[in-house]
């Protein structure tokens, strides 16, 4: 059984072809990131205008990839939200072309719950309770997979917490740039501070301690900022490596801190991580550490599954189509689709 | 023959099916941003009115635009899979030439106009020939400013519009004109000046099709759209 999705929720088109719910056949993607690189960020209208040209493409290759015809495609999955409205349009507009072209089921998928579900492609069935911590250019939140109440439901998706201003990727963009660092800023950084002294500048934690599992990340963005024109002013020399190593530490300590508590809190063993600035060699060598610590399991997907794919939107609309919720062909996209299924839990933290 | 005919880059979406003697079935809607929810909806409907199936389609044409970008990326994406889907053969044409077609018994010479916002109009003058009109020169992107002098200029010439019903400056030139129809590019028509390319199999496969947009991307980043990816929490 092969499922074709399809993903153009920001700056990637990209088309997976996943078999029986577990298995890559092929995950293409062309990415737009020269294309945004002279700006510093995603364009809007940049990106939908780059997704209808190279969505055709894209499908094509992944076909040649995987080795089948559409003619062998049983599904068709589709990113319908969240994301950048007219980008989504592009991908939902396909799908539908299609699935009506060959009679085939159509499945609406969201995008964070397709990062989560990712995991499934490299370690096999998700057995909920999980907590997922999924991080990226577009988004960090914190959320759980649970178990389904009723026999032969889909588990449902609870939100715990997410940033209140900027996504960890963003903040890497914008303090790249202010570094003078190339886009996307996130590898640049990682990079850099590798040569750093983490502890070298004492940036805030923002809402480390707070109690909640939301994440804050404007405040930390303009203390980095504000030290380099202090120390400018002093007339101090900067060591750039040093300013992105204890940038990226503040970052990742409230990451790995919110995660892991939250497996603690809710007495759940596995964690799970995706999203672009899951490939960020500190974010993963640090929760790794914390995880082996409290004895718990992490499950990080190779790079190309972690940033945004097409194989995690076939995978994702796979378990869509086998607890049989399947789209009508008037399927919206949604940019604010909700993140999650299931209301906060009204005895937790964030309530 | 049974062609499938898909324009949607003006607040109007609409498809048809036509067949060697002309339209079978159509549908329209005429509520902006609805386009995606609309389109595969209503080729099924067409389809099931007209006794066809998808199987019996033997092209695609579709409106490249200029016009509403969103709208002109959906219905252009949407129709490019279907073709995928189907192994099928494409025309794409221009929303404009389409209303100078559908305008061709108005008068000798034709502007086509489409709203761009922004105080612009997409543009673009025809000239009947036997059997349909010929376009002079390049599609345009320019100020009503602009319109409006080509239309003092010209001798008599009938304006075909899309969106631009209560421009002032356009009414007071009406009276150079031979006739203003508001008459939005429609399936139908599309489908009616591509058929005799279909026959002529000047067609293309779907991933050479370009949308036609006339104006640069606006180079705005999305920071704060990008918010949006959060999941509906900022
Ligand atoms: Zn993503």
């Amino acid at each position: 059984m092969l499922v074709l999705g399809i993903e153009t929720s920001c700056d990637e088109t990209a088309v997976g072809i996943v078999e029986d719910r577990f298995t890559v056949r092929s995950n293409v993607v062309a990415s737009q990131v020269d294309l945004h690189a002279p700006f510093g960020g995603v364009v809007p209208e940049v990106a939908a205008r780059a997704h209808l040209e190279l969505l055709q493409p894209t499908i094509e290759r992944s076909l040649v990839e995987a080795g089948c015809r559409l003619e062998d495609v049983e599904a068709i999955a589709v990113t319908a939200g969240p994301g950048l409205a007219g980008a989504l349009l592009v991908g939902v507009a396909g799908a539908k072309g299609l699935a009506l072209g060959r009679d085939l089921p159509l499945l609406g998928v969201n995008h964070l719950r397709a990062h989560v579900e990712a995991a499934q492609l490299e370690f096999g069935e998700l057995e909920p309770p999980v907590v997922a911590l999924v991080v990226s250019g577009g988004h960090t939140s914190l959320v759980v997979l649970e178990e389904p109440t009723v026999d032969g439901a889909r588990p449902g998706f609870r939100q715990l917490g997410s940033t209140i201003d900027d996504a960890a990727g963003e903040a890497f963009d914008k303090i790249a740039r202010f570094l003078g660092l190339g886009y996307p800023g996130g590898p640049e950084i990682d990079r850099l501070a590798r040569s750093g002294d983490p502890t070298a500048h004492d940036f805030p934690r923002p809402l480390a301690g707070d109690g909640t599992y939301n994440f804050s990340l404007s405040g930390l963005k303009t203390a980095v900022i504000r030290e380099l024109r202090r120390l400018e002013a002093a007339g101090r020399e900067v060591d750039l490596a040093d300013v992105a190593a204890s940038f990226q530490e503040a970052i990742v300590d409230v990451q790995v801190d919110k995660a892991v508590r939250a497996a603690t809190d809710l007495g759940i063993d596995t964690v799970v991580m995706a999203g672009g600035v899951a490939a960020n060699s500190r974010l993963r060598a640090r929760m790794a550490d914390a995880m082996e610590r409290t004895g718990g399991r992490l499950l990080v997907p190779h790079v190309q599954l972690c940033t945004d794919n097409g194989a995690m939107v076939a995978a994702a609309g796979a378990n869509l189509l086998a607890a049989g919720q399947v789209a009508e062909l008037s399927l919206s996209a949604d940019p604010n689709m909700p993140l999650a299924d299931l209301p906060p839990d009204p005895a937790g933290p964030t309530s | 023959m049974l062609l499938l005919a898909v324009e949607t880059s003006t607040p109007t979406s609409s498809v048809a099916l036509l067949d060697r003697d002309g339209a079978v079935a159509t549908a329209s809607l005429g509520l902006p941003r609805r386009h995606g929810e609309f389109l595969a909806p209503a080729v099924v409907f067409c389809l099931q009115q007209a006794g066809r199936t998808v199987e019996d389609l033997t092209g695609v044409a579709v409106g490249t635009g200029p016009g509403l970008y969103t709208g002109l990326r959906v219905g252009m994406a949407f129709a490019q899979a279907l073709a995928q889907a189907r192994r099928l053969p494409v025309v794409g044409l221009p929303g404009l030439d389409v209303m100078g077609f559908s305008a061709r018994h108005t008068a000798p010479t034709v502007h086509a106009a489409i709203d761009a916002r922004r105080g612009q109009v997409f543009w673009a003058t025809y000239q009947r020939v036997p059997g349909g009109v010929q376009r002079d020169g390049d599609l345009q992107v320019g100020s009503v400013d602009d319109l409006v002098a080509e239309i003092a200029a010209g001798d008599r010439p009938a304006l075909i519009q899309s969106g631009l019903e209560g421009d002032g400056a356009l009414d007071q030139v009406a009276v150079h004109l031979a006739a203003r129809v508001d008459r939005p590019p429609l399936a139908v028509d599309l489908g009616l000046l591509a058929m005799p390319r279909f026959v002529r199999e000047e067609t293309v496969r779907p991933g050479e099709l370009d949308a036609i947009y006339l104006r640069r991307a606006d180079a705005k980043i999305g920071w704060q759209s990008r918010g949006r990816l959060q999941g509906g929490t900022s």
